[in-house]
């Protein structure tokens, strides 16, 4: 069985539908004036079927939306996508989604088509997101043909910088002790995103407390804290 | 199944999950965990979740009517009152995970008064008005505790207790409950010239245990029983043509249909007769009997207060004491309130007390000195539990000191013997030695107005804590005439003394109910007691002693906390609505203290007043928790009023 099956060789032409969707689709939210609490802040966790971003697909998305400081539980997001040939690796003992349920899931296309339209022009947040963002730029290239122009905010660097006075805290779990926050049902896509989201509630409060108030400010902030952490590793 | 449906079913599944998650996080607190599931999933599908961290208002007056139902997920609000003169705002309430606000300002369609503040970084969940008031029509359960709120919740606690008593004893109905729903016969009566034989024929067909004698206006003049009947064929001269009016026993208790069964059990036990007629504007409506009070239970209230009456010797007063623990049990599965139980248990006591008295005078010899039998602390308040201990003292007359020595010497040989024989009973001989055989108690009414005098005048902590066991008095054998006249000097004395007031205030102050600022309950750390707090020091003290300081500051002579919190609500002392936050949460603590000693007692383990909050269920956690803070509350405006 061919891994890369999945790349280009394989892939389904749009149906007409998919591409008006696909033209529908919002031009997202750049990192401008925009005020925090204005904007649509989409916090989307991926489970995949491993942790190689050239080759492993997308198994299912998980989405909450972050809006006017508050996470509105109706509009939560959750889809399996249905995808041939899926095989068991060590990433199913993590997320726990096991071959039978992925073979029952949506159609990719309509699947991704679907939460394009659900994150809207929304910005992404998620923990460690360049991991997220280049799953879902190549899941979007080679599902869609289309380029993801969202921008990304990563949880990650956004937790450290807003409090440098917690060390060694590192993975979603670590933060989400650090902050006494309980969820049950870790790995499984909705309810990362949904940790991962009352973690951002925490973050955009203390951003709040320390003046930092539209997206471009907390962008400005970001570089100058990648800045002198390279400073600092390259110190060391 | 096409391919949107397919879609939208996989998606639904998994936010289930978050969804569902939140519903059993709900399902753990009330009311939420009396609502329907899918009240509970529209519920989380229209909340949205917020954070606030710790110092951030949430809500506050200004904002305008509330818009926003909100219930804590983690963390803690409070909510602050600015109080004039305090440099601190005055913490009203806490809001603790699981519960909900704000419910009176939703309701009223208005601002909040409080400003609620977030005390620790705390997340809620929110739901906007419009789905609040939908929620609200369509859950009754959501609906009775938006309306009654947390009084809703005793309901349920007092049910809760109810059943548990009641599993063991098979009870349908509340002591609550009106006397005219329980009788349900038309009262079979006759009138004065009736011959008894026919009278007695009257009951027989109607398989009745008592026939009323009324005049031709339906007022009643009397009443005869089949223990009357028993009594009348033992005799020798049975005439059955006599009218019923000669052998009727006349002025029959009487208490209005609206009377509780409490009432009636009270009045029952007070003057052991097993028959109340109930009378409306003069006329009678009814007759209630014990049987209708406790058909089916091995414990009689009526025959047990008789046969401690009546007992021909401590041991077998000794031996009637268990009853009155199988009392206690039928009376919680009838639903009683603590304040009930403890006044029956008093009552009974008193009974035992006056039984021992006369036996204990019987066998010693009348030392010809009248006298008056005092009891102090929890027995002068009628608020005995089953973990008694003596607190007594004696009263008589004498005109001079040495004639108040004189008879001191005849009473005291008497004194002993009373005490030792109540140790018999059940009653525990005083540790501190505060009983009747101490010569410093057998007292002259006129040494006991010098003692008190003394006590009030100089304020040592010695003194201010004999105050807080002697002023809680009360007269339970003898004449009470010059205790009466003795306890009016007290009050007198009491309320022109600021200073005296001003250190009972600080004494008061001095156990702090047991709930900290972050964590629940505050427990001790280690030892034996590790884990539990003191229920009844730390729980039931606070309203004890602030109610003895205002009752005694404002002229009030009753001892019985209870009462002396009504009466001060009823003279605009204490705040309505605060008095009777004060009665909710003593009685939620005393039932809660008196349920443990029944469980103890069930398992013949020592009675003890150290409890685990955690042995307790999240609802009786959350009730004593408001309780404690009900008590903190009273302590609080003691501290404003005595500017302490």
């Amino acid at each position: 069985m061919n891994p890369l099956s999945w790349l280009g060789t394989r892939r389904q032409a749009m149906d007409s539908e998919q591409q008006a969707r696909l033209a529908r689709l919002p031009t997202p939210q750049a990192l401008d004036d925009t005020l925090l609490e204005r904007c649509r802040l989409v916090v989307v966790d991926l489970e995949t079927s491993g942790l190689n971003v050239n080759r492993d697909r997308i198994l299912s998305v998980g989405a909450v939306v972050v809006e006017n400081g508050s996470i509105d539980l109706g509009s939560q997001y959750e889809c399996t996508l249905f995808q041939e040939n899926h095989r068991v690796t060590e990433s199913v003992l993590i997320h726990g989604i096991a071959p039978s349920e992925v073979a029952r899931g949506v159609a990719p296309a309509d699947a991704l088509l679907d939460f394009m339209a659900f994150a809207d022009n929304g910005v992404f947040v998620a923990f460690h997101a360049a991991f997220d963002q280049r799953m879902l730029q190549r899941g979007l290239r080679q599902t869609l043909n289309t380029r993801l122009r969202h921008v990304f905010l990563d949880v990650a660097e956004l937790a450290p910088m807003l409090y440098p006075e917690v060390t060694g805290r590192k993975t979603l779990d670590d933060w989400q002790d650090y902050f006494q926050l309980r969820n049950s049902q870790r790995h499984h896509a909705a309810a990362d995103a949904l940790a991962t989201a009352e973690i951002l509630l925490i973050l955009l409060s203390r951003a709040r407390a320390q003046g930092i108030a539209t997206l471009a400010e907390l962008n400005s902030r970001l570089r100058h804290w990648r800045r002198l952490r390279q400073a600092r590793i390259g110190s060391l | 199944m096409n391919k949107d449906d397919k879609f939208a079913e996989a998606g639904k599944t998994a936010v289930m999950q978050n969804v569902q998650g939140l519903i059993g996080f709900l399902q753990s607190y009330p009311p939420f965990n009396l609502m329907e599931p899918a009240h509970l999933a529209w519920l989380v599908e229209q909340a949205q979740l917020r954070f606030f961290a710790a110092g951030e208002p949430i809500l506050q007056p200004q904002d305008g009517p509330v818009q926003r139902f909100f219930i804590v997920k983690q963390g803690l609000i409070r909510g602050e009152r600015v109080v004039a003169d305090a440099d601190r705002p005055d913490t009203t309430f806490e809001i603790g995970t699981g519960e909900c606000f704000p419910l009176a300002a939703l309701l009223g369609e208005r601002a909040t008064r409080t400003l609620h503040r977030a005390a620790q970084d705390s997340f809620c969940l929110t739901i906007e008005r419009d789905a609040f008031v939908t929620l609200f029509s369509r859950s009754l359960p959501f609906r009775d505790f938006a309306l009654r709120g947390v009084s809703s919740l005793l309901d349920q606690v007092n049910q809760q207790a109810q059943k548990q008593a009641s599993e063991t004893l098979g009870a349908h109905y509340s002591l609550d409950a009106r006397l005219d729903e329980l009788v349900g016969h038309s009262p079979v009566h006759c009138l004065p010239d009736t011959p008894i034989r026919s009278a007695v024929r009257q009951m027989h067909e109607a398989s009745i245990g008592s026939i009323v004698i009324t005049d031709e206006a339906l007022a009643p003049l009397g009443i005869f029983t089949l223990r009357d009947l028993r009594a009348l064929i033992a005799s020798d001269e049975v005439d059955l043509t006599r009218p019923l009016s000669s052998v009727m026993t006349p002025d029959p208790a009487a208490l209005p249909s609206s009377a509780s069964a409490f009432d009636a059990a009270i009045a029952m036990t007070r003057r052991h007769i097993a028959h109340i007629c109930l009378v409306d504007d003069g006329r009678l409506t009814g007759v209630v009997s014990e049987r209708d009070l406790f058909s089916l239970q091995r414990v009689n209230l009526v025959h047990l207060a008789r046969t401690l009456r009546q007992a021909e010797s401590v041991e077998r007063l000794a031996a009637l004491r268990s009853h009155i623990h199988q009392l206690v049990d039928s009376m919680l599965a009838h639903g009683a309130s603590s304040g009930q139980i403890t006044r029956i248990i008093t009552l009974f006591n008193d009974h035992t007390v006056c039984r021992v008295i006369e036996l204990s005078i019987a066998e010693h010899g009348d030392p010809g000195v009248p006298f008056s039998w005092l009891c102090f602390g929890s027995e002068g308040r009628q608020e005995q539990t089953l973990h008694t201990d003596q607190d007594n003292g004696m009263m008589f007359s004498a005109a001079s000191p040495e004639q108040a020595e004189e008879r001191r010497t005849l009473l005291l040989p008497l004194a002993d013997k009373i005490n030792q024989a109540l140790a018999q009973c059940g009653f525990t001989l005083c540790k501190g030695n505060i009983m009747a055989s101490n010569p410093e108690l057998c007292l002259s009414a006129r040494e006991w107005q010098a003692r008190f005098d003394r006590i009030i005048a100089s304020t040592t902590p010695a003194n201010l804590l004999k105050s807080a066991i002697y002023f809680d008095f009360r007269v339970v054998w003898g004449d009470r005439r010059a205790a009466d006249q003795v306890f009016s000097g007290v009050l007198r004395k009491i309320g022109s003394n600021t200073l005296f007031q001003q250190q009972m205030a600080q004494n008061a102050l001095q156990h702090r109910p047991p709930i900290g600022r972050l964590r629940d309950f505050v427990v001790a750390r280690s030892g034996a007691e590790k884990d539990t707090l003191d229920i009844k020091v730390q729980g039931l003290g606070p309203f004890v002693d602030g109610a003895r300081l205002l009752a005694l500051a404002n002229g009030i002579a009753v001892s019985n906390t209870l009462e002396r919190l009504q009466q001060l609500r009823q003279r605009g002392v204490l705040d309505p609505l605060d008095a009777d936050a004060y009665i909710e949460g003593y009685q939620f603590i005393q039932l809660v203290r008196m349920q443990q000693h029944q469980q103890q007692e069930r398992e013949q383990r020592p009675f003890s007043n150290r409890l685990d909050p955690d042995s307790l269920n999240q609802l009786d956690r959350r009730i004593l928790r408001e309780s404690f803070r009900q008590a903190k509350r009273l302590q609080g405006s003691l501290a404003l009023r005595y500017n302490l």
